[in-house]
């Protein structure tokens, strides 16, 4: 083996230019490759953690306002959710399919005041799961718990936007101090974090101390809850369409019309989006695969010729008793050693593009208002994918080299001699 | 048996026409001869030593070789009698231009497998013997045409093959190179015994050698005995 080497590397030292063309071509076709699919990545990345704080893995279900005329009423009707609505939800009809059901109430404005310090906010009615949903991260205290709902204490969950003006310099000691809200106290239980832009600025109680306190109505803002055993994107339809057709059914909604039961479904807006993620990345690899091909190509070429210009050069190694075989593992090898160093150098190259786009797209941040999307976040290929797109590179460098020395090793000897 | 015994050799090419070369040669040559072929241009002494090497095959009749019958050979086994047996020196000398000249000795024995530093070491011996280890680390093209075919000699004589065919030798060389060459094959000849075979249409090499075999038409014509070197009124090269 090392003999063989030491014979291939001194035909490479002896055809520099040759072995450079044929090495750039490999070297670009992996490059890019690479340098793709980490683009790729990099902004199906960016695209997945800005949807990430805003879709959850659940359904949830609001009244919104109707936009065509039915049953005798009027459009731009305003729809209310009740308790009739929740009801069915948690009905036996959907055992085993709905699960995790909570509601929430209407949210009211609220002015919070302590110490003569005021900071406005969103009053709501909520059950301890809305956090999940709504992906609150707590910087101190606890957020509701069941014992909150079911004794209907006066606590009170703020923002840490809230918990710095209301406590300035030290807002973790907001925690178990009362804060009127408007004429009643409610105790501080927790604090969840906020960033400047962060727009949030609700202050989440108790959904069964808000309905004795503000609203005694049987009035729901919003029904959340999550789903088993439902996988595709037909599946779903299919759901939405019996469940929320019964709710427009109840509702007198026109059983077209998509305002007025607004229905935001976390899951198929994930399987949408990872279809649109695959979508792209297949595009990406075809892309890559169309560039490592005309690097193949290139090597495929420059073999041929190769072949042809020592083909008198392989007359006299058989002459001198080389064996066919000896002549295929010559040229496969050298196509081999080719494609394996340069292709390893093209990779090499990409991370360090990708590397490269991380330190400057992917730190650069669009200011879309309330918060800052990154277009690339963290582009990058995993090492067994690179490592995989350069053996199958190296696989087909084998394959390019097949030929010519399939006819190399055929030629007679004889006509090999008289070749020039 | 003869270390060369040919029987009926037939040899007809088809490009396009088919062209008859070798009509029905017998032939047989015992080791340690130095024989030389002759014949003009077109008379069919190449196809004939191709046939000898291995390097061509044949249409009828039957080749001998120390005892084995070339025929129908693979290329693989081709390959490997060549290797084993038979020499050769040709007249462009054929040497690898990108390997020096202790690379060019030493590839045979590549394809024997015999590991580096022996091989190294054996085809360092043999330059030595053809008087040329000063430059063993020299490219072909640094070389004048003698010392290129020397240095052709020891790559056929690396194996310790049964034959060298040497195919105009000194073809492409001057006078005195030739004599050169012609008293190296000699000695060859003399002190090692090999057996050697000249394919030339010069009268003056052919008279170096102590055979002369004339072919003519595809056919073996002549046989001379010329021990005495005296053939072609015992002319000198050129």
């Amino acid at each position: 083996m090392r003999e063989l080497f030491h014979e291939i590397g001194s035909t490479l030292r002896q055809n520099k230019l040759r072995t450079a063309l044929t090495g750039l071509a490999v070297s670009w076709g992996i490059f890019l490759l690479i340098t793709l699919l980490g683009a790729g990545n990099g902004l199906m990345n960016s695209f997945r953690g800005n949807m990430d704080q805003y879709v959850s893995q659940s359904i949830s279900v609001e009244g919104w306002r109707t936009s065509k005329p039915y049953a005798g009423y009027k459009e731009n009707r305003r729809i209310q959710l009740d308790q009739r609505d929740l009801e069915y939800t948690n009905g036996t009809q959907w055992e085993g399919t709905i699960e995790n059901v909570i509601s929430a109430t209407a949210s009211s404005s609220v002015k919070l005041t302590l110490e003569g310090r005021h900071a406005d906010g969103w009053m709501q009615g909520q059950m301890p799961r809305q956090q999940e949903q709504d992906k609150l991260q707590m910087a101190a205290g606890r957020f509701l718990n069941d014992q909150d709902i079911r004794e209907q204490r006066k606590v009170m969950v703020v923002s840490m936007a809230h918990a710095n003006i209301l406590s300035p310099g030290n807002p973790e000691a907001l925690i178990g101090q009362w804060v009127n809200a408007g004429q009643i106290a409610f105790r501080v239980v927790g604090i969840y974090h906020t960033n400047e832009q962060d727009f949030r600025r609700s202050c989440p109680i108790p959904y069964s101390t808000y309905k004795r306190i503000y609203d005694r109505s049987d009035k729901v803002e919003s029904i959340t809850f999550t789903v088993d055993g439902l996988n595709s994107l037909e599946q779903h339809e299919a759901f939405e369409n019996e469940y929320v057709g019964t709710l427009r059914r109840m509702h007198d909604v026109a059983p077209d019309d998509k305002r007025g039961i607004w229905v935001t479904n976390g899951y198929t807006e994930n399987l949408q989006m990872n279809k649109a993620a695959g979508l792209l990345n297949t595009a990406l690899w075809i892309l890559g695969m169309l560039t490592l091909i005309s690097g193949i190509v290139g090597v495929s070429n420059i073999m041929l010729i190769t072949v042809k210009e020592r083909t008198h050069e392989f007359g006299i190694r058989k002459a001198i008793g080389a064996k066919p075989g000896n002549i295929l593992s010559l040229i496969i090898t050298e196509s081999v050693v080719i494609t394996a160093l340069f292709g390893y150098l093209g990779m090499l190259l990409g991370m360090l593009a990708c590397q490269l786009l991380d330190k400057t797209v992917g730190q650069r941040g669009v200011n879309i208002g309330f918060e800052t999307i990154h277009m690339m976040v963290n582009p990058s290929v995993d090492v067994n994918t690179a490592l995989n797109a350069t053996l199958l590179l190296i696989a087909a460098g084998t394959l390019a080299g097949m030929v010519p020395a399939w006819k190399a090793a055929r030629v007679k000897p004889i006509e090999a001699l008289r070749a020039e | 048996m003869a270390l060369i015994e040919l029987k009926g050799i037939n040899k007809t090419y088809n490009n396009g026409q088919p062209l008859h070369v070798l009509k029905g040669i017998d032939l047989q040559i015992e080791r340690g001869e130095f024989v030389s072929i002759m014949g003009a241009s077109g008379s069919g002494k190449s196809t004939l030593l191709n046939i000898l090497g291995i390097l061509d095959n044949y249409d009828s009749g039957s080749y001998h070789l120390d005892g084995t019958l070339i025929k129908d050979l693979t290329e693989k086994q081709a390959a490997d009698y060549r290797n084993r047996m038979i020499g050769f020196i040709f007249q462009s000398f054929n040497l690898i231009g990108f390997k020096t000249a202790v690379e060019n000795v030493e590839l045979p024995l590549y394809y024997q497998g015999v590991p580096r530093k022996k091989r190294h070491e054996l085809a360092m011996e043999y330059l030595d013997k053809m008087g040329l280890s000063p430059w063993a680390h020299h490219f072909p093209n640094e070389m004048s045409g003698g010392q290129k075919q020397r240095v052709a000699i020891a790559r056929a004589l690396i194996t310790q093959p049964q034959i060298i065919l040497a195919d105009e030798p000194t073809g492409a060389l001057d006078s005195k190179t030739s004599v050169e060459v012609m008293g190296l094959l000699k000695q060859l000849n003399k002190e090692d015994g090999i057996t050697i075979i000249v394919v030339t249409h010069e009268g003056g090499v052919a008279n170096e050698t102590d055979k002369i075999i004339h072919i003519k038409d595809g056919m073996i014509g002549e046989i001379e005995e010329n021990t005495r070197h005296d053939a072609w009124g015992g002319s000198i090269i050129k």
